[in-house]
């Protein structure tokens, strides 16, 4: 916890989702710091996903700005994002793409210009810290559900995003691979690395968050 | 109970019926390459989706977002194969032809027909298109493949948009990409889609086993569909135009 810039700040930020009046989140003001894992728990439904959403900006905000290095993020385009923030969606399998699991690392790469071996090279050490190297050329639609769940996560951290947030890392993992994920939680956030954490693992969050808030109907606690 | 009562909606064909129809409108816009019965094929499936009473406002909506495939295609044809009259180029480079348009208004004509094939099936519940299915006497892992494949046609924006967004914040932009790494990456969005929906197929033909589905060589049912009158006509219109499209494409030698 060297570093207390704030890697995403929300200031006066209120969201409804479109056509639908039930649910509102509505956030005065919330910064996660850089180098440190900052936990969001609560129950089904109070708005962590949301709020994560809009933290990453895959969002807009109805009201307010929410900050990226104490810059807006409302005009920038998703690609600019991408390049600072990762995002791990609740669903993994929406966000695996290539027919093998080296490709899936590789191809982003590639298409901004990497020579396709320095791609592998940087693929392999990624599936060998997430102990996946042997599954390299397996396709990636017979993998389980944890096992895409890490792949997903590797395929975002190739990236080196300055800010992370990870909706339900933990679900489908066993103990061994949730202590890999917490661990490597843990040295991202050393190299200083701002980690929004979404769980509602308790013991997981205990062990390896910095910072723990709560959320109930769209408001923090 | 079947006869429409005047005063009540009309109640929808027996949905085996149905299925012939998209079946025959989707093998024949999957196979022609052929502008003008693809358009014929297109009417047929627009004026059985207004009579089904589908809503044709979302399936345009759908369709709008799939223009950028069209014109890719089309400008893609256009510079590797061109054919026809050219209506636009760049120094040797022909850009745009008939040809290439032609082919993409296929391509757009063909998912157009298979949407609405889907759409078909709008108005009817999961259990009777199983239904219908166990009673056409597939085998229920294809009566779940195809209840999940047709799930997934309305499905699709959503989770094409959730991937768009995974991948452009993986530095992946459409937008910025040249044309022969946007195919590449057009069939890459396919994989989470169709992976997705096979994965619930595959679950669902699991779970239905273990309650004992295919346990026994017939199974019962709570309830059965029989063909009325309109039915049996609509099995043979669909019929009629089956052999009538067949032997103009062999005939034609359309393929
Ligand atoms: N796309 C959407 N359109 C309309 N309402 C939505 C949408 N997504 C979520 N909601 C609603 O917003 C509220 C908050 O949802 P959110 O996904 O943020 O909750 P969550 O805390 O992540 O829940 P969970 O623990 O189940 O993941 C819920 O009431 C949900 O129904
Ligand atoms: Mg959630």
């Amino acid at each position: 916890m060297a570093d207390k810039r704030a890697a995403v700040s929300l200031i006066d930020v209120r969201y409804a989702y479109p056509g639908s009046g039930a649910f509102s989140l509505d956030v005065p003001q919330l910064s996660f710091a850089a180098g440190v894992c900052t936990a969001v728990c609560g129950h089904n439904g109070s708005g962590k996903t949301t709020l994560g959403k809009l933290a990453a900006g895959l969002l807009r905000p109805s009201q307010g700005s929410v900050l990226l290095e104490d810059e807006d993020i409302a005009e920038w385009p998703l690609g600019r994002i991408g390049k600072q923030v990762g995002y791990l969606f609740q669903e993994p399998t929406r966000q695996i793409f290539a027919p093998t699991v080296l490709e899936e690392i590789t191809f982003p790469l590639t298409l901004n210009g990497m020579e396709e071996e320095q791609a592998q090279e940087l693929a392999r050490t990624m599936l060998a810290r997430f102990e996946m190297e042997p599954l390299a050329d397996a396709t990636t639609f017979m993998l389980s559900r944890g096992e895409k769940q890490r792949l997903a996560i590797a395929a975002i951290l190739v990236n080196r995003p300055s800010f992370l947030v990870l909706d339900e890392p933990t679900t489908g993992l066993d103990a061994r691979r949730k202590g890999i994920l917490g661990r490597m939680i843990n040295t991202l956030a050393e190299q200083g690395v701002g980690i929004l954490l979404i769980s509602h693992d308790a013991v997981f969050v205990r062990r390896y968050a910095g910072v723990t808030y709560r959320m109930a109907e769209g408001r923090m606690l | 109970m079947r006869g429409p009562h005047p005063s009540e909606p009309p109640q929808p064909p027996d949905p085996r019926a149905v299925f012939a129809l998209a079946a025959y409108l989707s093998l024949f816009a999957v196979f022609t390459q052929t502008l003008w019965l693809m358009g014929a094929l297109l009417i047929l499936a627009a004026s059985s989706a207004i009579l089904l009473h589908v809503d044709l406002a979302r399936v345009f909506k759908k369709l709008k977002r799939l223009w950028q495939v069209v014109f890719t295609v089309a400008l893609l044809q256009s510079v590797f194969s061109p054919s026809g009259e050219v209506w636009f180029s760049a120094g040797p480079v022909v850009l745009l032809s008939s040809g290439g348009v032609a082919k993409g208004l296929i391509v757009l004509g063909r998912l157009a027909i298979l949407i609405l094939g889907g759409s078909l099936f709008a108005t009817y519940g999961t259990r009777e298109l199983i239904q219908g299915m166990i009673q056409l006497r597939l085998p229920y892992e294809i009566a779940y493949m195809v209840s999940v494949g047709i799930r997934f046609v309305p499905l699709m924006g959503e989770e094409l948009r959730d991937s768009l967004t995974a991948l452009a914040l993986r530095g992946v932009v459409i937008k910025e990409l040249k044309l022969r790494q946007r195919l590449k990456v057009y069939t890459y969005l396919l994989l989470p889609t169709v992976a997705g929906s096979l994965h619930n197929a595959r679950a669902l033909a699991m779970s239905m086993e273990m309650r004992g589905f295919g346990a026994f060589p017939q199974r019962t049912s709570y309830f059965t569909f029989s063909f009325s009158r309109r039915d049996y006509l609509l099995l043979a219109a669909t019929a009629t135009l089956t052999l009538l499209t067949g032997a103009v494409m062999i005939r034609g030698g359309v393929t």
